[in-house]
């Protein structure tokens, strides 16, 4: 039997929604099956309406879908904003003191069983225990994962938790939905992570030991996490003044000889540009995640885009390489942060990650079990490698454009740096000759940088017809490939993660040949369309683009690709 | 053993013939050898302005950063290894100015550095325009019609913030602005020391007779630096008389030694622990 449900629960931001969702996703992943949730809210701390999407599956799945087979409304602006996005059978749940009219529409008490339970806190579990109830599953898969989540604080919370999810399946215990299925016990296929997790744990495994940050959303979930392991690894989690001092710090860190890190949005990465170019020249190795957001300026805070790439790749005056990647998945991003951290020292050059809110606070089911590297090469050179220590030159010429690093303080070697300009020793410098060797030792590592930049992965690639894209929008095109080709139209997809410098002979060969390719984007420009177009001489068929601020659906890419081959 | 040629630079130097900044790399050096700090031990971070070239013209490990940005970039290099010696070379425009935010947070986190902001009251590398610290009234090319926004008091604005080591040194008096930096480099914590320092090229107003006839030495005086308010009200002391020496001194722990993760040793020495690491990513 085929098992895709989609549960929407809403309501105002302070309900606890998330809760609601994340026990329902925890319930899901333990029984073994697939799970993909995402997160929908205002920037705000108390009311204004807010969403948790939970698509339930059998199968693996990547992306949400645009159907809601059970709507939980915790207030009636949830049924009036949503029900047009039931399914055709949907059920909606909804507090009885509100009175909707309709069919298939199922009033719960919500407030009073809470009440019933020990207290409005309890909302959350009843309303998941309705949901389970409603679905089939069996009452005692909930309160062991109840016990996992409230055994600590103490018999009282636990108990009064599961008299919650008693009352829940009680009030809906004489309703058959339509989408119930039977509970086989079976293992979990993998670990439920969001992307901020995700990029974290890539940190730590990058060997990250300072992450300074100013809180934005929707990045401050990384630096989160990061705070949570930071007492059980040599790492430092500092709050800056700014974004400026944020990334200047990770610049001094890097210098001095740490593995250095931040993370923030679009505005806050506008900020940091100075800082950038402080890398840039310096040739410091830092690591900026940059989880985009829709702008300019403040934009929507707590919304989805991918509207920063053209930006991040030329961001600071003039010329000088950077590496920019594209996680879609959590296990890419954490792969990707962790090699970032690696490219970055290898090159002495900052790295950008670009994820977005959808894959920072969407719930995943990760199948991948993460490794990290057993030694960590650290590219960094001592006095006992150096031929004449006292002689030292920290931007000495080389074929490469690199140069041995050697860290301040640490022999006889002395490190001078400077942000103007410079010789090789690192002194300030406006000589002509100085000026154009540098340019051009920084410049010569391009050709190098390429060479590490992986090709897109394709799937069924061999197509005439391709669908490509970048980052998080991976799970969404690849189903979309699939509902295409479903329909018998012949389409594959690429889907890019390593971006800049972008290896366009690799772009070349994946796209060689193609009748028609179409670019599928969360901006309004189809700026990766407008990349390929300038770095490899292809220009797209079409673009599908989304720049709403929430996340692309697999069906709107399937219309989106429609209303070109009509 | 260090001597002071050990800390000569064969970089050709910048500055202008009179220059303040002199005085106060010739206090560096003598206070970095009383010291016994070898340039090879010695980290200077500086920003952008004339202040900021300092390292250049001596030998050390140096960042030369951004305008404004020494201090984090500072604050970083301590967190990565805290047995760093950092001394921070910064101007009034760089430090108060561009820098302003990053001066208030590293005085509220206590960093173990010597800050030296040499405050000449102008714009020197832009030539010439307000600075601020310029005093009301001040006329420059772009301030025709004189100064009107107040001067900034980083030593008072320090005090209020909490600093526990704030000092005034003036660039005509090279002994006792090296009686400064050792005392700031040998107190545990963040050190301010503003360096009065005359502008031969555009600040006509405070010149070296100025300020001559106007500082006194607090050393000189006996006075006792352990009183915020008294501190506070030599602080805020300026006109026909201007007290040099320290203002304040109170030791207070200090921001790598409130950060738990270092009493294990520097970030930089410590080990990456795979194995650690393997069983938290099994537990994911």
């Amino acid at each position: 039997m085929n098992i895709d449900i989609t549960i929407r629960i809403g309501g105002e931001a302070g309900q606890g929604i998330q809760t609601v969702g994340n026990l329902l996703a925890l319930v899901c992943q333990e029984a073994g099956l697939y799970i993909m949730a995402i997160n929908d809210f205002e920037s705000r701390i108390r009311g204004g309406h807010s969403f948790f999407q939970i698509r339930i599956c059998n199968k693996p799945v990547h992306a949400p879908h645009h159907k809601v087979h059970l709507l939980v409304a915790l207030n009636q602006e949830t049924y009036d904003l949503h029900r047009k996005d039931l399914d055709f059978d949907g059920l909606v749940v909804i507090d009885k003191k509100e009175e909707p009219v309709g069919k298939n529409i199922l009033t719960v008490p919500f407030g009073d069983l809470a009440k019933e339970a020990g207290g409005k806190l309890f909302l959350n579990t009843v309303a998941a225990g309705v949901c389970l109830a409603l679905l089939g599953a069996p009452p005692d898969l909930c309160k062991s994962i109840l016990a996992k989540q409230f055994g600590r604080k103490g018999a009282d919370v636990l108990e009064k938790n599961y008299r919650a999810v008693e009352l829940g399946y009680k009030a809906v215990k004489d309703v058959s939905f339509k989408w119930a299925f039977e509970w086989k016990p079976d293992t979990p296929k993998g670990s439920l992570i969001d992307g901020s997790k995700a990029v974290a744990l890539g940190a730590l495994a990058g060997d990250c030991r300072l992450a300074a940050f100013y809180p934005m959303s929707p990045a401050t979930g990384i630096m989160s996490h990061l705070t949570s392991f930071s007492d059980r690894f040599p790492l430092v989690v500092e709050q800056a003044e700014d974004e400026i001092a944020a990334v200047n710090m990770i610049i001094g860190a890097a210098f001095a000889g740490v593995r250095a890190m931040t993370s923030t949005s679009g505005g806050g990465f506008c900020l940091m540009t100075e800082g950038l170019g402080l890398a840039g020249i310096t040739e410091t190795p830092i690591v900026i995640v940059n989880a985009q957001r829709p702008g300019p300026a403040t934009g929507l805070p707590t919304r989805t885009a991918q509207g920063d790439l053209q930006f991040v790749i030329r961001a600071s005056q003039d010329d000088f390489p950077r590496f920019v990647f594209a996680p879609g998945t959590p296990d890419e991003a954490f792969e990707i942060t962790s090699w970032a951290f690696h490219l970055s020292e290898k090159y002495q050059v900052p790295s950008i990650i670009l994820i977005d809110q959808y894959l920072a606070d969407s719930l995943f089911v990760m199948e991948k079990q993460l490794t990290a590297p057993v030694n960590i090469d650290r590219f960094i050179v001592k006095d006992e490698d150096i031929e004449d220590p006292r002689k030292y030159k920290r931007f000495s010429i080389s074929h490469s454009g690199v140069s041995p690093r050697a860290l301040p303080c640490a022999g006889k070697a002395l490190v001078v740096i400077s942000s103007d300009e410079h010789s090789e020793d690192g002194h300030m410098s406006e000589t002509i000759d100085d000026r154009i060797s540098m340019v051009d030792k920084r410049n010569a590592k391009v050709p190098h940088m390429i060479k590490e930049m992986n090709s897109p992965k394709a799937y069924h690639g061999e197509s005439g017809i391709l669908l490509v894209g970048w980052g998080s929008t991976k799970g969404a095109i690849k189903e979309a490939v699939d509902l295409l080709r479903g329909e018998g139209i012949d389409v594959g997809c690429l889907n890019f993660v390593d971006l800049w410098p972008l290896p366009s002979e690799k772009v070349k060969t994946a796209l060689n040949k193609k009748e028609r390719f179409f670019v599928v984007e969360q901006n309004s420009t189809a700026q990766f369309g407008q990349l390929i177009k300038e770095q490899a001489g292809l220009v797209h068929s079409g673009a599908i683009l989304k720049y709403d601020g929430r996340p692309i659906y697999p069906n709107e890419i399937v219309e989106g690709f429609k209303q070109f081959e009509r | 053993m260090v001597s002071i040629k050990d800390y000569e630079s064969s970089y050709k130097n910048h500055w202008c013939p009179g220059c303040g900044n002199f005085g106060i790399l010739a206090a560096m050096k003598d206070a970095l050898v009383n010291l016994k700090i070898h340039p090879e031990q010695l980290l200077i971070i500086s920003g952008i302005g004339q202040a900021a070239k300092t390292p250049h013209f001596l030998k050390c490990n140096m960042f030369h950063a951004l305008h404004g940005r020494a201090l984090p970039v500072a604050t970083g290099a301590k967190m990565a290894n805290h047995n760093l010696n950092i001394l921070v070379n910064s101007g009034d425009g760089d430090c108060y100015g561009e820098g302003g935010n990053h001066f208030m947070h590293a005085i509220r986190r206590n960093v173990d550095l010597t800050l030296l902001v040499h405050n000449n009251k102008i714009y020197g590398l832009t030539k010439g325009q307000a600075s601020p610290t310029s005093d009301v009234g001040m006329v420059t090319p772009l301030q025709p019609y004189g100064v009107i926004s107040e001067s900034f008091n980083g030593t008072a604005v320090a005090l209020s913030l909490g600093a526990g080591f704030v000092a005034r040194g003036f660039s005509g008096n090279m002994d006792h602005l090296s009686r400064l930096i050792q005392e700031g480099m040998n107190h545990k914590g963040f050190s301010l020391i503003e360096i009065l320092q005359p502008c031969v090229s555009f600040n006509r107003v405070n010149t070296y007779d100025w300020y001559k006839k106007r500082v006194y030495d607090l050393f000189e005086e006996n006075y006792v630096p352990d009183n915020l308010e008294n501190a506070m009200s030599l602080a805020r002391q300026w006109g026909d008389k201007i007290p040099i020496g320290i203002i304040y001194k109170k030791e207070k722990t200090a921001f790598t030694d409130r950060i738990e993760v270092f009493n294990k040793g520097p970030l930089i020495s410590q080990k990456y622990d795979h194995r650690r690491l393997m069983r938290l990513l099994s537990e994911v």
